[in-house]
C-alpha cells in the first residue's frame, strides 16, 4: 500500500503541488489525468524522492518518510520499494538489453549474476524481448526501449510501479504493444499510478481515475464516475475537450 | 667531402633512444592515470559545489593554466623537497623519508600529474554534465548509490565523449614529457641530447629522437582510435 499525506512541493515562490492525500491500495491500478502543468510528474517524482517534496509525509509499506527529516537512507528504501517508467524511456545507453534488467539486481539487490540473469530472462519473457537481450537501446524502436524499461523497472518487484507518459514519446505505431504490456503487468497484480494522456487506455486499465488541476486533486473516483459522471465542471471541460480532439 | 648528416650515426643512436622509451611511455601513462583521478575530483567538487574544495579546485586549475610547464616542474622539483624537508624539522613528520633519495621521475610524475589533471578537469566535468539527465534519474530510481550511479552509467558515458579530447592531451604530454631532462631524467630526449654531446653530432639525435616521437603519437593515435571505438559502440552499432 502507498499513502500520500498533504504532499507540498514549491520550486521557489511557485506552489506546484498543494497539499495532494493520496492512498493506492495494493494490487490497485490508479490513473492520473489533468491539463499540462498541473502537477502530475511531480507528483509521481515526489514519490520516490526524484523530487524532494518540500513537506508532507510518502508512506509505502508501512515505511513512512516525512520530507522535512528525510534520511539518505529513508529515500533509498522509498526508492527500492518503487520502480519508475519514463517518458523518454531513459534506459542506460551503456548497457545492453539483459544488461539494463540486471543490473538493479546485481549491484542494488546484490544478487549473484548467474540467478539474477535468469530473473532477468524471466521477466523479458513476460515484455516479449527474448529476441534483443544483446542489442543497446540504440538499436530498438521507441516501443521497444520502452518495453524494457518497464522491464527495468519490474525486475525489483517494487511495492509500487510509477508510470510517468509512457507512451508519449512514441509512434502512433508502437503505441499499442506498450499499452498492451502494461495491461499485463497490471492483470499480475502490480500496484500502478500511471500518468497518462491516453484517456481510452486509462478508463480500460484502472480501478480509479483521480483528475489533477494546478497542484491539487479536484475530483476522483471509479472511470465509469469520471469518464461518464464527472462532478466537476472542470473535469468534464477536459474530458470533453479531450475526447473531441481525438 | 663534407656530408649534411652522419646518417651512420643517426642510425645507430637510435636504439639507444629507444631504450629509454620506457620512461618517456611510463611518465606520459602514469600521469594520465593520476591526472584522471585528479580531473574527476576536481569536476565533480565543481558539478556538486562543494564549499571550500570547489574555491580551491578553481584556483589550481586557474594557476595550472596561467603558468609555464617548465615553471612547475622546476616547482615541484625544488619545492617538494624542501617542504618535506621543513615538515621533518617544524613538526617531525615524514621521518621515514630520505629527500636525497627520491628520484626525479617521481617529481615529474608528480609535475605531470599536477598539469594534466587541471587540464582534464575542464573537459570531464563538461563530458560527465553532457551525460542526460534521464540517465542519473533512471539510475536513482532503481536505487542505485551515488557511487554505483556514477562508476557504472555516467563515467563510462562521459569518458565515450571526452575520448577525443582526452587523447589530444595525452599527446600533448607526451610530446611535453620531453621537458623532464631539466630535472635530470633521462627520457629519450635526454638520451638525445648525451648522445649528441658525445658525439658532438646534435643535428643527428635529434632527428633520430623526433623520429621516435613521431612513431609514437602515431601510434598512440592509432591507439585512440580503438578506443573510441570501443567506448562508444552502444551508440550506434552492429548488434553481437
Ligand atoms: N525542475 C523544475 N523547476 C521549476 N519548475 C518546475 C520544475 N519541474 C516542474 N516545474 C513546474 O511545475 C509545474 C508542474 O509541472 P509538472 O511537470 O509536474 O506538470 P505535468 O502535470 O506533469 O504536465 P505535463 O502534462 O505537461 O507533463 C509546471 O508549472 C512546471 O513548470
Ligand atoms: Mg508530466
Amino acid at each position: 500500500m502507498i499513502k500520500l499525506e498533504n504532499i507540498h512541493k514549491y520550486y521557489d515562490s511557485q506552489h506546484v503541488l498543494k497539499g495532494i492525500d493520496l492512498i493506492v491500495n495494493k494490487g490497485e491500478v490508479v490513473a492520473i489525468l489533468g491539463p499540462s502543468g498541473s502537477g502530475k510528474s511531480t507528483l509521481l517524482r515526489c514519490i520516490n524522492f526524484l523530487e524532494q517534496p518540500t513537506r508532507g509525509i510518502v508512506e509505502i509499506s508501512d515505511k513512512r518518510v516525512d520530507a522535512e527529516s528525510a534520511s539518505k537512507a529513508d529515500i533509498s528504501s522509498l526508492r527500492n520499494s518503487t520502480g519508475m517508467v519514463f517518458q523518454q524511456y531513459n534506459l542506460f545507453k551503456n548497457f545492453t538489453v539483459l544488461q539494463n534488467v540486471m543490473i538493479g539486481l546485481t549491484s542494488v539487490k546484490k544478487i549473484h549474476k548467474a540467478e539474477a540473469k535468469k530473473m532477468s530472462l524471466e521477466i523479458l519473457e513476460r515484455v516479449g524481448l527474448t529476441n534483443r537481450l544483446n542489442h543497446y537501446p540504440s538499436q530498438l524502436s521507441g516501443g521497444q526501449q520502452q518495453r524494457v524499461g518497464i522491464a527495468r523497472a519490474l525486475a525489483l518487484n517494487p511495492e509500487v510501479l510509477l508510470f510517468d507518459e509512457p507512451t508519449s514519446s512514441l509512434d502512433p505505431e508502437l503505441v499499442d504493444e506498450v499499452l498492451t504490456t502494461i495491461k499485463k503487468v497490471a492483470s499480475e497484480g502490480n500496484t500502478m499510478l500511471i500518468v497518462t494522456h491516453e484517456l481510452n487506455f486509462a478508463r480500460d486499465i484502472s480501478d480509479r481515475v483521480i483528475f489533477m488541476e494546478d497542484g491539487v486533486i479536484i475530483e476522483e473516483g471509479t472511470p465509469e464516475q469520471i469518464f461518464n459522471h464527472p462532478k466537476v465542471e472542470r473535469t468534464k471541460q477536459f474530458l470533453g475537450k479531450a475526447i473531441r480532439a481525438k | 667531402m663534407e656530408n649534411l648528416l652522419d646518417i651512420n650515426f643517426l642510425i645507430e643512436s637510435i636504439p639507444a633512444i629507444v631504450s629509454r622509451l620506457p620512461i618517456t611511455i611510463g611518465i606520459a601513462v602514469g600521469s594520465l592515470i593520476l591526472s584522471l583521478f585528479i580531473g574527476v575530483a576536481t569536476a565533480l567538487i565543481k558539478i556538486y559545489r562543494v564549499p571550500v574544495l570547489r574555491v580551491i579546485s578553481s584556483i589550481y586549475v586557474s594557476f595550472i593554466r596561467g603558468t609555464p610547464l617548465l615553471v612547475q616542474i622546476y616547482l615541484v622539483f625544488y619545492g617538494i623537497p624542501k617542504i618535506i624537508y621543513y615538515l621533518q624539522i617544524q613538526y617531525g613528520w615524514l621521518q621515514s623519508a630520505d629527500v636525497n633519495s627520491i628520484p626525479p621521475e617521481v617529481y615529474a610524475l608528480v609535475a605531470f600529474s599536477v598539469n594534466l589533471g587541471a587540464y582534464l578537469s575542464e573537459t570531464i566535468r563538461s563530458a560527465i554534465e553532457s551525460v542526460d539527465r534521464g540517465q542519473f534519474e533512471a539510475a536513482k530510481s532503481i536505487g542505485m548509490t551515488p557511487a554505483q550511479m556514477m562508476l557504472k552509467i555516467i563515467f563510462p558515458q562521459a569518458l565515450a565523449v571526452a575520448i577525443p579530447n582526452l587523447g589530444n592531451m595525452f599527446i600533448s604530454t607526451i610530446k611535453d614529457t620531453s621537458l623532464v631532462f631539466i630535472i635530470g631524467v633521462i627520457d629519450i630526449m635526454g638520451q638525445a641530447k648525451i648522445l649528441g654531446s658525445r658525439g658532438l653530432a646534435f643535428f643527428e639525435v635529434y632527428i633520430g629522437v623526433s623520429i621516435v616521437y613521431w612513431i609514437l603519437c602515431i601510434a598512440v593515435e592509432r591507439l585512440l582510435v580503438l578506443i573510441e571505438k570501443r567506448a562508444r559502440r552502444y551508440e550506434r552499432g552492429i548488434a553481437s
